[in-house]
């Protein structure tokens, strides 16, 4: 090919950013790819969790499950409501909300870590310590994550990041808290409801 | 300055991030009224904090602390300021050029890791009986072969796409430039640790680290789980990121059907990399646990207190579900990118256009979908529930029909084109040969009748070393070659390119050849020692003279690409006559890779078409003389 | 604006309320011996659903309007 095509050095080299618009909705299909990868690892768990367990659960404490769910879902709520805030330029509830979603989160985390691990089953006893250990663990691992995110848009929030146009940052924490709950919604049936207790 | 290098002070901070995570971890456990040494748990928190301390020194984390405390964090572009333009390549830089030939000169330097590891285990099998190294360090050299090369092959494949994509679909860089840079150095404390694991202990599972075995094995097994998450994790990053890529930022008129058929090859990688590689990284989490907290996923002992609960026992073949589950469609990751490969210069190379262009491009995604559905068929021998037998053969079978379709396409590419034999051509065929032998070892394996008496033997190791380098390593090569004018702007030289390619693919034939032969004659797999009345040893002799000829083929091969960048004929800017778009801009390729956005107007594979044009650089008639997107018939 | 920003809470609260319900019927649900795993996840999926629509805005993908 003997034509080269003449090669002109772009002026402004800022043209090479993405407009925001843009990037904002690279950001979102990126975050949810990531999502759909992590969804195959819980996947995983759950697998594991009926391949062990079969039709079969251990006897945990039900009370427990059932307000750890709901402090979850309460805390998605805010979250959901954090979100809103924002996008209508309502700075004073968006910081309220997030600091309740966050205290929520380690209402939740408490409850698993400080109660639910402190129960009659230890992560060696069988496959039930096992699944039970591994499945709270790891997404009590990523509530925690959620949670440091949650604290850190809430930072730059009070120091005036973030406007109704954009806030990136707090629809992907917004999301990323909403995630981790989802996960929740099938670990919770899974670990407490599904299948019956054998009673030795 | 030594510093200003971002690996030497990733290596650095690893150093300390190590220490630092081996001393709190024993601070903790006298504060729990342990002993303060317990070598794994210390060993591996030392390592997880000394990964984070590798990716705070090396600075690829800079940019995402800065945003969490609110300051602004400017794109950086081109070369580190006041530094020479080199260093940029040992450091973060968020170019995909950049980031790109990193994970290629990554990729052969660990092929050559791994490759002396086989050597060496080469070496001891020449004879029957050991005579150099001891048995454990046979199986860890195995195991570490294994695992390297798969880091190498990953590093190779995450270095074509991210240099070739973006500039193939028209996209200024990747989606996500700071995401990027962080996929490619968070491989490299896994490939430190991986290295690592060889001397503190080794591990003498295998690649595959089967529990039991692995739940007892030394130290080493850790940081090889360790090590393997960390890449697993890059492969992650890297995926999301080239989907997204390839999803929002196609240049106008780059329809899915006009995109060169590589990236069709990247696309179908990235979804198996998105999603199986968690499965990989769960299950070797779970062994990791499981010997650091005694968690029983696979162990079927149970405790007293555990009987009373009624609890199940754990299960080993859970292991190898989660585990094949990714390391099946792995070779799937490892091989359609060299399958694209293939694809894509065979038309260059025979002047005609690419034969069932839309055929390829779905056969690419049907492999990687069916590969979902076909990992048991590594446990026909492992007490896998017998159900699953004949639908996983049915399954596994049935990879040979998209397979087919490639092989169709090539045949159908190469006849009656005018072929010329420059050295990347030369590898395309030679891949063309050995993938063949691959493709035609494989059914007996994939039906379970002859798989019973194939598994764990030779012909398994001659099965898929021809997939490997038919499908990864030499259209790998070939890649290397055929890109290589334009990521360096010189030429490489031919002849030393040719001796090469006379080399290593007549010396792989003869050995994957006799390792499917010896396997039939009874030689196992992984095992350090045979008996001499198999009359295989000169089979193995074989083996060892091919192994050596690559591995010096290799040599030739490196040389000829750091004599050749610098001392080379320059290049001009499209060498092979190619109508893909890099080759329409100068060599080596400015930093911003395209002046403006270009039009795609044509089929890109139309080659010796009269008046067909693929792309039209131009499209606002800027600067006179240009337009010209690779024509049709020119020739070279 | 003041209305739009009313409406939007409101979604939240109807979304959590029925969240609340689907929960307390998974409990239910759980009582009643034997074949219940299928039900449970058909309501797990209707929650995930819910949560991937209204709160996580799965929509905003596809749709073509700037976002918020």
């Amino acid at each position: 090919m003997s034509v080269a095509t003449p090669y002109v050095e772009p002026a402004h080299h800022e043209h090479h950013e993405l407009p925001y618009s843009e990037q904002l909705r690279n950001n979102r299909l990126g975050l949810w790819l990531f999502f759909t990868s992590e969804a195959f690892m819980f996947i995983g768990l759950l697998s594991s969790r009926f391949y062990l367990w079969g039709n079969t659960r251990p006897d945990l404490d039900q009370t427990l499950g059932l307000i750890v769910t709901s402090v979850l879902l309460v805390s998605s709520f805010f979250m959901n409501r954090a979100e809103t805030a924002i996008a209508h330029d309502d700075r004073p509830e968006f910081l309220r909300s997030l600091l309740i979603t966050a205290a929520l989160g380690i209402a939740f985390l408490v409850g698993v870590v400080g109660f639910e691990w402190q129960g009659h089953i230890g992560p060696s006893d069988g496959a039930y310590g096992a699944v039970l250990f591994g499945m709270t663990g790891m997404h009590a691992l990523h509530v925690v994550s959620g949670v440091i995110f949650i604290l850190i848009v809430w930072n730059n929030g009070r120091k005036g990041s973030f406007s109704a146009e954009r806030h990136w940052g707090v629809e992907a924490c917004a999301i990323w808290w909403h995630y981790v709950d989802l996960v929740w919604v099938f670990f919770y049936p899974a670990l407490y409801l599904m299948g019956h207790v054998v009673h030795g | 300055m030594i510093l200003s290098l971002g690996l030497v002070r990733g290596v650095i901070g690893m150093i300390i991030g190590a220490i630092l995570g081996m001393a709190v971890t024993m601070l903790i456990r006298i504060g729990m009224g342990l002993a303060a040494w317990g070598m794994e748990p210390v060993s591996v928190v030392g390592a997880l904090v000394g990964s984070i301390g590798f990716l705070l020194g090396v600075g690829v984390l800079t940019d995402w602390i800065k945003w969490m405390q609110g300051k602004p964090t400017p794109m950086r572009h081109g070369p580190p300021e006041g530094k020479p333009a080199w260093t940029r390549y040992f450091g973060t830089d968020y170019n995909h050029k950049v980031i790109g030939i990193q994970y290629t000169v990554t990729g052969i330097a660990l092929l050559f890791v791994a490759g002396t590891l086989a050597l060496t285990f080469r070496l001891e099998l020449v004879q029957p009986e050991l005579q150099y190294i001891d048995t454990n360090t046979f199986n860890t050299f195995v195991g570490a072969h294994g695992i390297v090369m798969i880091g190498a092959i990953l590093m190779g494949v995450g270095g074509l796409m991210n240099y070739l994509v973006p500039l193939m679909i028209g996209a200024s860089d990747m989606a996500f430039p700071r995401l990027n840079a962080f996929g490619y150095w968070v491989a490299v404390p896994g490939a430190l640790l991986i290295v690592t694991g060889i001397f503190v202990g080794g591990w003498d599972t295998g690649w595959t680290g089967y529990p039991p075995l692995s739940a007892r094995a030394p130290l080493g097994v850790q940081m090889f789980f360790l090590g393997v998450y960390l890449i697993g994790l890059s492969s992650i990053v890297g995926s999301v990121n080239l989907l997204t890529t390839v999803t929002r930022m196609r240049t106008p008129g780059m329809s899915l059907f006009r995109m060169p058929i590589f990236v069709w090859a990247a696309v179908a990688t990235s979804i198996i990399q998105l999603t199986a590689t968690q499965l990989i990284g769960l299950s070797f989490l779970m062994v990791l646990i499981q010997r650091l907290l005694g968690m029983g996923f696979f162990d079927p002992n149970l405790t007293e207190h555990a009987i009373e609960l009624n609890s199940p026992p754990g299960n080993v073949i859970l292991f190898q579900h989660l585990f094949w589950f990714y390391s099946h469609p792995a070779v799937y990751v490892f091989i359609l990118p060299g399958l694209g490969i293939i694809s894509e210069l065979l038309p260059v190379f025979c002047r005609k256009p690419l034969f069932g262009y839309k055929w390829i491009a779905l056969s690419s995604i049907t492999i990687a979908l069916v590969g979902f559905l076909v990992w048991a068929h590594h446990m026909f021998a492992a007490g896998m529930e017998d159900y699953l037998r004949v639908p996983f053969m049915f399954a596994t079978l049935l990879v040979a029909v998209p397979t087919g379709v490639k092989f169709f396409s090539w045949t159908g590419t190469l006849w009656r084109g005018k072929i010329t034999l420059e050295t990347p051509m030369l590898f395309v065929l030679g891949s063309i040969s050995v993938f063949l032998i691959g493709g035609l070892t494989g059914p007996p394996n994939g039906t379970v009748s002859t798989d019973l008496f194939l598994h764990d033997t030779y012909w398994i190791v001659g099965h898929f070393h021809a997939t490997m380098f038919g499908g990864f390593f030499f259209p790998f090569i070939a890649a290397v070659y055929y890109w290589f004018p334009k990521v360096t702007g010189r030429m490489y030289d031919e002849r030393l390119g040719k001796i090469h390619f006379w080399i290593s693919v007549p010396g792989f034939w003869v050995q994957s050849l006799t390792q499917a032969y010896i396997g039939l004659h009874g030689m196992r797999r992984r095992i350090a020692d045979y008996d001499p009345a198999l009359g295989i040893q000169t089979g193995h002799v074989l083996i060892t003279i091919a192994g050596f000829a690559i591995g010096i083929s290799m040599i030739i091969f490196v040389y000829n690409l750091v004599v050749s960048a610098r001392r080379g004929e320059v290049a001009v800017a499209n060498p092979w006559g190619s109508r893909s778009p890099e080759f329409q801009i100068p060599s080596p390729i400015p930093e911003h890779s395209y002046a403006q956005p270009f039009v795609v107007v044509g089929e890109p594979y139309d080659y010796a078409l009269p008046g067909s044009t693929y792309v039209n650089m131009n499209p606002a008639g800027l600067a006179a003389g240009g337009g010209g997107g690779g024509g049709g018939g020119g020739g070279k | 604006m003041e209305e739009k920003k009313k409406a939007a809470y409101r979604v939240g609260v109807i979304v959590l309320v029925v969240l609340f319900v689907l929960t307390i019927g998974e409990y239910f649900v759980a009582q009643i011996p034997g074949g219940v795993i299928s039900v449970l996840f058909i309501i797990a999926i209707a929650k995930s659903w819910a949560i991937m629509k209204y709160f996580m805005h799965i929509t905003s993908l596809w749709s073509e309007e700037g976002g918020h």
